[in-house]
């Protein structure tokens, strides 16, 4: 079977903590972490093309989630790659999660999420 | 799980410090053996310094209060600063300074700017900043290491008719490698310490962060031997560059988290204490007790906040804060509660300095200098602590700065995976997590939820924008232009940056600007590695 490809992307330099420990979460579980590191919109649907993935997973950390990700979607319909699925994890404010959702984010990871709860949804073992 | 495991019981937190060593039922006199009070202790205020820097504790002189802000633009962080001096904070520290290398009419400031701390852009945003505020009676700190930033606040004051030298603040310079010949010229880190050792004598121009570091998950022992060794390399660093050690030591200062584990918290502080006093009396001949003795500021841990339950939150951070008190801080700042949603609204940010009052004002902690001194618990754990902390530091001095930075960083990774599978699997209890924990709907109806919180405003972008397309408009180009040449001259000849970058601020280049510049004249890379311009870590 082939391995899930995953881009794990941040939208500010600092505080990576949580951004290392899901990445050797899902390495763990077999998942091909591609580390995009802190990127704009247009980087990170570039890498996502050329590196073939099928998730983008976007820590939120210091920006406004809404902007930030209709941004993000607006360049992947553009570039004609809304097919990507995409996760978000980060603070990330209840009233927001809802609206993400509606940007066609399928799952917000919140602080408190376990590890298992991201590599199920990322490898499918979940219903989504 | 059994009844008795869901009572807590059998709690299986507290039974080992986080460095890994078991923690005793009760201490005894056999648990210090080879001890000696005068030899280990002496009194508060003196050598070695394990019962704090004085005598008097904190009868004289407490504690700064000092909550961290940085919210919108300068604006609405000066509006915060103010509401929080008027009722009773007594120390700056302003987040977000400096941290984004470009303007914000640049298309990377989209839903940053405003939301990761207050945005500047030029001078103008900094005279802004400190509106209303005494520069001559409060400390600043400065949170990040900006040198544009770190000379705006100067020139500031300038303007304002004060001597840099009557000034008290910090900066968080951190020591990194780097730098050419024997005095490391082009080493901008170093150029702040000699700059402020010269001119600013109430300056700290070293702020050690190990509590950011710590919050990645590492243990007490890490965050102390990490500390110090990036302490060590600090005064050999400016020793190199020809000062005398007296003359800067003193305003080293270092910054620490607080955790759960109160009573290794408490032992830790007294531990790193002792321990730099000795480095500093005994390697680096240090006369001077100014240069001795460690003062530290803490922030509370944001690593053991919870967004489950997060009024939960307001009691680990008086946990927290009693802890920093114990030990001895210097200052303090208490993370407010719902800092896992947003940054803190207004009344969060009131509850933490609340917090700090209740404190000091209401209990008695704070009336007695080193109030566990002579516990048999915390004189074991101190010198546990100390004799942990000086193996790592061994195999840190044993290897190349750089090798050593790597290390530090891959045992930051490795302690916050460990951690994370530690709540995970239940082996940490966190309650309202993996334990105790309630359906979100519920917390909501239990009113458990803040009732408030920060939300951003797109507009500050905008307004950011228009302020500095007027700084540009009114701004004397001539004199734009020869700061900027002038700048880039010294940047390419190692001088101490400071002087020419207090020039390059005067005639209001922005950040964004200055940091193109610096780059078109040295390369990204170049930037990155000599730090303070381009802070990717530290914020």
């Amino acid at each position: 079977m082939q391995r899930i490809r995953f881009l794990l992307v941040a939208d500010s330099p600092g505080h990576t903590t949580g951004y290392y420990v899901v990445a050797r979460a899902l390495r763990e579980a077999g998942v091909e972490v591609i580390l995009g590191g802190y990127a704009q919109a247009e980087e990170i649907v570039e890498t996502a093309i050329q590196e073939d993935v099928d998730f983008i997973g976007y820590r939120i950390m210091d920006r406004e989630p809404l902007a930030i990700v209709s941004r993000l979607r607006e360049v992947l319909e553009h570039r004609g790659h809304g097919g990507i699925r995409l996760i978000v994890g980060g603070i990330v404010a209840r009233h927001d999660v809802a609206r993400l959702r509606a940007l066609g984010v399928e799952s917000v990871f919140r602080p408190g999420a376990k590890l298992s709860d991201i590599v199920a949804h990322v490898t499918g073992a979940s219903a989504r | 799980m059994s009844r008795d495991q869901e009572r807590g019981t059998n709690q299986s937190v507290g039974r080992r410090t986080t460095y890994g060593s078991a923690l005793k039922p009760w201490y005894g006199p056999d648990d210090l053996k080879d001890f000696d009070p005068t030899r280990d202790l002496g009194d508060p205020g003196r050598f070695p310094y394990a019962r704090g820097v004085r005598s008097s504790g904190y009868r004289d002189r407490e504690w700064t209060l000092r909550q961290v802000v940085g919210l919108g633009t300068a604006e609405e962080t000066n509006q915060r600063l103010r509401y929080l001096f008027a009722h009773g904070q007594t120390g700056f520290s302003v987040c977000g300074m400096g941290y984004a290398p470009y303007e914000s009419s640049d298309p990377r400031s989209l839903g940053i700017l405003g939301r990761g701390g207050v945005w500047i852009d030029t001078l103008d945003d900094i005279a802004t900043l400190f509106e209303g505020i005494d520069m001559s009676a409060v400390t600043i700190n400065q949170i990040g290491s900006s040198i544009p930033v770190f000379a705006m606040i100067l020139a500031e004051a300038e303007r304002r008719g004060l001597p840099f030298s009557g000034l008290h603040g910090t900066i968080q310079n951190v020591m990194m490698p780097g730098g050419e010949g024997e005095e490391l010229r082009g080493n901008h880190c170093l150029d702040i310490i000699e700059f402020c050792t010269r001119h600013m004598a109430h300056w700290n121009h070293t702020s050690i962060s190990a509590r950011n570091m710590r919050d990645q998950g590492l243990s007490s022992v890490q965050e102390v031997a990490f500390g110090i060794y990036q302490g060590v390399l600090t005064v050999r660093a400016a020793m190199a560059r020809g000062l005398e050690v007296d003359s800067f030591a003193s305003r080293i200062t270092f910054f620490f988290s607080a955790e759960n584990e109160l009573l290794e918290e408490v032992a830790k502080y007294r531990a790193a204490r002792r321990l730099w006093a000795r480095l500093m009396r005994e390697r680096f001949g240090a006369r001077d007790p100014r240069s001795e003795f460690m003062r530290f500021h803490v922030q509370t841990s944001a690593l053991s906040l919870t967004l489950q339950q997060p009024l939960n939150n307001i009691v680990r951070g008086a946990i927290h804060a009693l802890a920093a008190v114990m030990g001895g801080a210097q200052s303090l700042s208490v993370n407010s509660f719902d800092e896992v949603l947003a940054i803190p609204a207004p009344a969060a940010a009131m509850l933490s300095l609340r917090t700090q009052q209740i404190v000091g004002l209401e209990t008695d902690v704070a009336a007695v200098a080193d109030p566990f001194g002579g516990s048999y618990c915390i004189e074991a754990l101190t010198n546990e602590i100390e004799a942990e902390v000086c193996t790592i530091l061994n195999k840190l001095e044993n290897m190349s700065a750089s090798k050593a930075w790597e290390l530090m960083a891959g045992e930051a990774d490795e302690a916050g995976y460990r951690r994370q599978r530690e709540i995970d699997e239940g082996a940490r209890t966190v309650v309202g997590v993996n334990r105790f924990r309630i359906d979100e709907n519920e917390e909501e109806e239990l009113g458990l939820e803040p009732r408030e919180v920060f939300t951003y405003d797109p507009a500050w972008r905008d307004k950011q924008i228009a302020r500095l397309e007027r700084v540009k408009r009114e701004r004397d180009t001539a004199r734009v232009l020869d700061a900027g040449r002038q700048l880039a001259e010294a940047y390419r000849a190692r001088e101490n940056i400071v002087p020419p970058m207090l020039e390059a601020v005067k005639a209001h280049m922005s950040i964004g600007e200055i940091t193109r510049l610096l780059a078109d004249a040295g390369g990204w890379e170049q930037l990155r590695s000599r730090h303070g311009f381009y802070i990717s870590n530290l914020y």
